[in-house]
């Protein structure tokens, strides 16, 4: 079947995926859309002092670009702090630290990124926060199932079966965890160094099949 | 560099109540192109027809994106009706696009990129702050910029043309037919462009003028 030569959507018509406690609600727009050439993604905090940017650094490469939709942030842009109401944007190189706080209600914004000097790879932690964001909602199952053929269709690579141990230790499978978590140790040691440090297993540390 | 700027900041008047806003030059970025156009009055096109096939672009898919006031789109004969919010994400690079401003203050924020090939700017991205200054003649302004991109590609046929007609329009006559001749040298097909062009009707009855030699080349295009 050829694609379309073109979609529409509205924000609104955004899905909804809960990404942590802070109240950061991820809204897939590239996975939405099918683009492929660059990475990009809405993000949107509810209530004023919720999370909108998780606070990290790009480890991948990409530079990053967002755009204050609607509502109003106060980012951390590296050592600054900025106020950014709606129609501002924030660009962050790849060793910058970056993360938003909404100072709004129904803050919005939109960020585009990739990595510069390389073709666009569409990042595979798009699928686990569908997955766990299906389970922040109430679809265990759905999320289960999502980790499942992301696990089918990259089987070589370690994060995957290492995330799938998190869903299941937060679900409380305690034996599906550990099993996940040894084969994504087999594949890349550096796992169990993960985990030594991950709360997501804290719960299973002191199974006598634990492996960290 | 990191940084931030709000897009009233970025923005630069093309003449006729329009606006265009150059986000990824601004702040460096490399690896997608980035760009806001703007309206002032409904009525006003925001965003020119063009595909992605053209000379001149990029053939990129391009992703816009609606952040204020209401657009109609049309895309390969569809009409879209887009208020504040709507994405509308266009990958077949053949098809025509273009948008109308509904409202007072729309802008469209334009993102594009070429999957499965690390970003290059556009040609038409390279010329277009130099084309921003014909819209408000300071053609000297033109000429340092398009300067700047020949010391980098002396020999891009369209930066040659287009410094032609700023030449032009600032009455540098025997500098404007030179490098008018260079561009046609290099690609003969601006000379159906060149003999419209109301930019060289300066210098059109010069004896030296190429004949036979409308608009800039890539001016037609909007684009990531």
């Amino acid at each position: 079947m050829s694609e379309k030569a073109y979609e529409v959507a509205h924000l609104d018509e955004l899905d909804r995926f809960p990404v942590a406690e802070e109240g950061l609600v991820w809204r897939p727009v590239r996975r939405r859309l099918g683009i492929k050439a660059f990475g990009t993604n809405a993000y949107t905090a509810d209530k004023a002092g919720d999370r909108v940017v998780e606070e990290h650094y790009e480890k991948d490469g990409h530079e990053e670009l967002y755009l204050v939709v609607n509502g109003r942030a106060t980012f951390v842009l590296g050592d600054d702090e900025i106020d950014a109401p709606a129609g501002t944007f924030v660009h962050a190189e790849p060793g910058t630290r970056r993360g938003a706080v909404a100072a709004e209600p129904d803050t919005t914004i939109l960020a585009i990124g990739a990595k510069p000097g390389v073709p666009h790879e569409i990042s595979k932690w798009e699928d686990v926060f569908v997955a766990f964001g299906l389970l922040r909602t109430g679809d265990e199952e759905g999320g289960r199932r999502h980790l499942e053929a992301l696990l089918a269709a990259n089987p070589n690579e370690w994060q995957g079966f290492y995330n799938a141990a998190c869903f299941e230790a937060d679900t409380g499978n305690a034996e599906a965890a550990i099993a996940h978590l040894r084969h994504a140790a087999e594949i890349d040691p550096k796992a169990l160094e993960l985990a030594a440090n991950d709360s997501d297993f804290d719960q299973l540390r002191d199974h006598p099949e634990f492996p960290a | 560099m990191s940084g931030s700027a709000h897009v009233s900041e970025l923005a630069v008047q093309l003449g006729s109540g329009q606006g265009w806003a150059m986000i990824r030059t601004h702040f460096g970025i490399q690896s997608f192109g980035v760009n806001a156009y703007m309206a002032d009055e409904p009525g006003m096109t925001i965003v020119g027809e063009h595909d992605e096939l053209g000379e001149g672009s990029g053939g990129h898919e391009e992703l816009y994106f609606v952040s204020s006031g209401r657009a109609t789109f049309t895309v390969n004969g569809d009409e879209i009706d887009a208020p504040v919010g709507t994405f509308v994400f266009v990958r077949d690079l053949a098809a025509k696009r273009m948008a109308v401003a509904e409202e007072a203050g729309t802008t469209i924020v334009i993102a594009g990129g070429k999957p499965g090939e690390a970003f290059t700017p556009s040609t038409w991205e390279r010329n277009a702050p130099a084309l921003t200054h014909f819209a408000t003649g300071e053609y000297d302004k033109a000429i340092e910029e398009f300067e700047r991109l020949l010391a980098e590609t002396p020999d891009d046929p369209r930066v040659l043309y287009n410094y032609g007609c700023a030449l032009s329009l600032s009455g540098k006559t025997k500098d404007a037919i030179a490098n008018l001749k260079r561009a046609l040298e290099l690609d003969p097909d601006f000379a159906e462009l060149a003999a419209k062009d109301s930019d060289f009707d300066p210098i059109r009855n010069d004896p030296e003028f190429p004949s036979p030699v409308a608009g800039k080349a890539g001016s037609g295009s909007s684009g990531s």
